[in-house]
């Protein structure tokens, strides 16, 4: 068990030796990392490494073994309640209710959260023609593409304005425009009011474009952090690129070369 | 690929269908921290369990229907008219029989298909090198494997029931009445399941269509009801089979004759006894023949029916609303609870499953109400019956909180991330539970009303079971969120989780029908202050900490 550390109220998010198991499996070892003011931190990891077990224990959704996560200073296990009001989260998978329409879903989430009706609807209507929405959103889940799931799991998590939003792969199945639109929303959103973006990705440029702070997680286990020439001088390669850096402190660059020879054999 | 070929994928993907009915992950459920190999194995055996209580239940009713069968005749005179031969009381009890097992069949059906289209199994092996015939194949199995139990059970049990009751001849001439059933129950699963996913589940949002889509999911009920339906509606059945043992039929007496299934529930009755067991002339017999042919014919068309279509299901498009774009709406918010609420019908709109657990118990008073008026009884009867009408949605409500607990399942990974306290769900769970109750008892006092001029007394006893109904809620949901704290969220799945939701509603039963009893015993105040007195001691057990 990590010592705690004191608590820091102005930092949107704190992770102090959070372990994580399923059953026998580790999916997440002592994971310590802190989301500062006005920062998008980017956890990247390859499949498996231990981003989404690390975003659904921040979220609540799942229960770390040991470890403590603080948002806004505020123990998640202490006030869950409380913290949850704080934040916006836009899941891996956007396994939602099927049986509800955009609308019918934006109004129960709204609800949860006591907005304001006449606001949360102006909000609504602004993020969903942003992301070019119409009659979609009296249309049932289950019939919506991927792409347009997940533009209503934007909506939800920008709906409250929360200082902390915690995305999980949230480009996921945007088309290009949305893509970029999604970029500049969350470079803006994030320089106010303390604001903090908690963003896993496993797409380098993404995360190399947007993210001010970068945390690589292999096998659950933070292998390096930093901006990206703190990241550089780790591997002591001024010029990496953050893919290059990637596979450095991950070794996954290791047997690249003879794994594609082998594949061009057969 | 042949059929043995066919059988070993369509195992893999019955396996999936299995843990996808237990654990929803497609649905939005997190993984709970347990092996996979367990998860697995949990899988199987809660969808064997599923099947075998159904089995059982299948079973008790054959061989309760066989006890009937055998009954002496001071024992059928507390049930049937004295005037009622005994060939058409045994071909009464057939009837309820047949029809049971045909709405049992389908309503296994009506909950298993859901999971089987949404579980997205047969997607995942389309791409596959499979011609269209294989994919069909393995298709047509894992819709089989759904009802393999069940149906097994029906075969096995009905005839040899039947047979102990009323001797070999019956037990064989009862064959054509379960085949049918089965064919019957089979096809109508699966055009209802069609049904479901092009006309509800893709159905728009808006009030309107809302009322429409309760509107489709009445209609498409109505005859699943039939399990209750016809229990409830046995006297005015009773008394319309009387009307055939007179000389004189009745164009209504003709009507029941050719009726599915009391011509073919006839058929065993003939073989028992003979023609001189059912006091029924020539021609009314040529009727029942004629009918049961025709049944037949229908059957085995049902059941090529549904050979042809079985392959194609969960190979259905999905739905695309049609129709011009609509501006984008309004929100209309509400406080949690009452959005939990709001949530839980509209999903229940979109899934026949939750609507039928709506409905169920609406149809029920419907149905009661209507005896109750154009069976024409004293009106001590009339409000004997009322009061019935509402004991009975009392008691059905205990099943409703773990139902609707499965909602929550849902999307369950989304929701657990919002500010949503255990004391707004359950709430508005409770909210939804009492008001079928009150609305199913309104019914009853309405359609009461025009006869027995018992308002007061009505109102009372309704008022007097609330607080009861509002505790066996509070107390199962509450036993439902410490299991889900301790164990992850449980399952409580329609089909999947039959085991668990006997479990959980068994205190709720307790809960609710103790004071039906004190109101036998000592009374009406004393039946509501009982309530009240279990509203006081399961309110703070289920709502008492505000945590998520």
């Amino acid at each position: 068990m990590h010592p705690a550390a004191p608590a820091t109220p102005e930092l949107p998010l704190v992770l102090d030796g959070v372990t994580i198991d399923y059953g026998e499996r580790r999916a997440v070892d002592r994971l310590s990392l802190t989301v500062r003011p006005g920062e998008i931190y980017g956890l990247l990891g390859s499949n498996g490494a231990g981003k989404s077990s690390t975003i659904k224990a921040v979220v609540g959704i799942v229960r770390p073994r040991a470890g403590s996560i603080r948002v806004f200073g505020e123990e998640t296990t202490a006030n869950p309640i409380g913290v949850k009001e704080r934040i916006g989260y836009v899941p891996e998978t956007s396994l939602l209710y099927e049986g509800l329409t955009p609308r019918e879903f934006l109004e129960f989430v709204a609800g949860v959260r006591r907005l304001d009706g006449a606001t949360a609807a102006a909000r609504m209507r602004a993020y969903a023609s942003a992301f070019r929405l119409g009659s979609e959103l009296e249309e049932p889940i289950a019939t919506l593409s991927l792409g347009t799931r997940q533009k209503i799991l934007l909506i939800a998590a920008f709906l409250h304005q929360p200082r902390l939003l915690v995305l999980d792969e949230p480009l996921n199945g945007l088309d290009p425009r949305t893509v970029r639109l999604v970029k500049e929303l969350l470079g803006r959103y994030v320089a106010q009011d303390g604001r903090g973006v908690l963003f896993s990705t496993h797409t380098m440029e993404v995360a190399q474009e947007l993210c001010r702070r970068i945390g690589i997680l292999d096998r659950g286990v933070l292998q390096g952090e930093g901006t990206l020439p703190e990241l550089r001088s780790r591997i002591a390669q001024g010029d990496a690129t953050l893919e290059e850096i990637y596979l450095r402190l991950t070794r996954e660059d290791e047997g690249l070369a003879e794994t594609l020879r082998s594949l061009e054999g057969p | 690929m042949g059929w043995r070929e066919a059988s070993r994928l369509a195992e893999v993907a019955f396996l999936e269908v299995s843990v996808q009915a237990i654990y929803a992950f497609r649905q939005g459920t997190p993984v709970p921290p347990t092996e996979s190999h367990l998860l697995v194995r949990r899988s199987r055996r809660r969808v064997a369990q599923s099947k075998a209580i159904i089995g059982a239940l299948l079973c008790f009713l054959a061989f309760g229907s066989a006890l009937l069968l055998r009954a002496s005749d001071a024992q059928r005179a507390l049930f049937v008219p004295p005037a009622l031969p005994v060939g058409l009381f045994d071909a009464a009890v057939l009837t309820a029989l047949v029809s049971l097992v045909v709405a049992l069949l389908w309503w296994t059906g009506l909950q298993a298909l859901p999971t089987l289209l949404t579980s997205g199994v047969l997607d995942v092996l389309a791409p596959l090198p499979l011609d269209a015939a294989d994919l069909r194949r393995v298709a047509a199995i894992v819709y089989f494997r759904l009802f393999d139990v069940p149906i097994a059970v029906v075969l096995l049990s009905v005839p040899l029931a039947v047979g102990w009751a009323l001797g070999l001849w019956a037990g064989l001439a009862i064959l054509p009445a379960t085949l049918s059933a089965v064919a019957f129950a089979l096809a109508l699963s699966l055009l209802t399941g069609r049904f479901f996913v092009r006309r509800i589940q893709g159905s728009r949002g808006g009030g309107g269509r809302t009322i429409v889509r309760w509107a489709y999911l009445v209609l498409w009920l109505v005859p699943a009801f039939g399990m209750l339906g016809f229990l409830t509606l046995a006297p005015a059945f009773f008394g319309l089979l009387e009307h055939l043992a007179t000389a004189t039929l009745s164009p209504a007496s003709y009507l029941v004759m050719i009726a599915y299934p009391f011509s073919m529930a006839v058929l065993p009755v003939l073989a028992a006894g003979g023609r001189g067991a059912m006091d029924l002339g020539a021609f009314p017999l040529s009727w029942v023949a004629t009918a049961d042919a025709l049944y037949g014919v229908l059957a085995g068309v049902a059941g090529i029916w549904l050979c042809g279509s079985v392959g194609n299901v969960g190979l259905l498009p999905a739905s695309v609303p049609k129709g011009p774009p609509e501006p984008v709406g309004t929100l209309d918010l509400q406080r949690p609870a009452l959005a939990v609420l709001t949530k839980d019908l509209r999903i229940a709109s979109r899934t026949p499953g939750f609507a039928f657990l709506i409905l169920l118990p609406l149809l029920d008073a419907l149905a009661l109400g209507l005896v109750s008026v154009l069976g024409t009884p004293s009106p001590p009867a009339a409000r004997g019956l009322a009061f019935g009408a509402v004991s009975a949605a009392a008691l059905l409500a205990t099943f409703f909180g773990p139902a609707f607990f499965a909602l929550e399942v849902l999307a369950h990974s989304y929701a657990r991330t919002l500010p949503l306290s255990q004391r707004s769900v359950v709430l508005g769970k409770t909210l939804l539970v009492v008001g079928i109750y009150l609305a199913a008892s309104l019914l009853v006092l309405g359609i009461t009303l025009t006869r027995v001029p018992a308002g007061a007394l009505f109102s009372a006893f309704v008022a007097a079971e609330l607080p009861a109904v509002a505790a066996g809620a509070l107390l199962e949901l509450g036993i439902l969120y410490r299991w889900g704290r301790l164990r992850g969220p449980p399952v409580t799945n329609l089909y999947a989780g039959t085991f668990n939701i006997l479990l959980v509603s068994l205190p709720g039963l307790i809960v609710v029908g103790l004071p039906l009893l004190a109101y036998g015993v000592v009374g009406l105040g004393e039946m509501a202050l009982l309530g009240l007195a279990e509203l006081a001691a399961c309110a703070p057990f289920a709502l008492g900490r505000g945590r998520s």
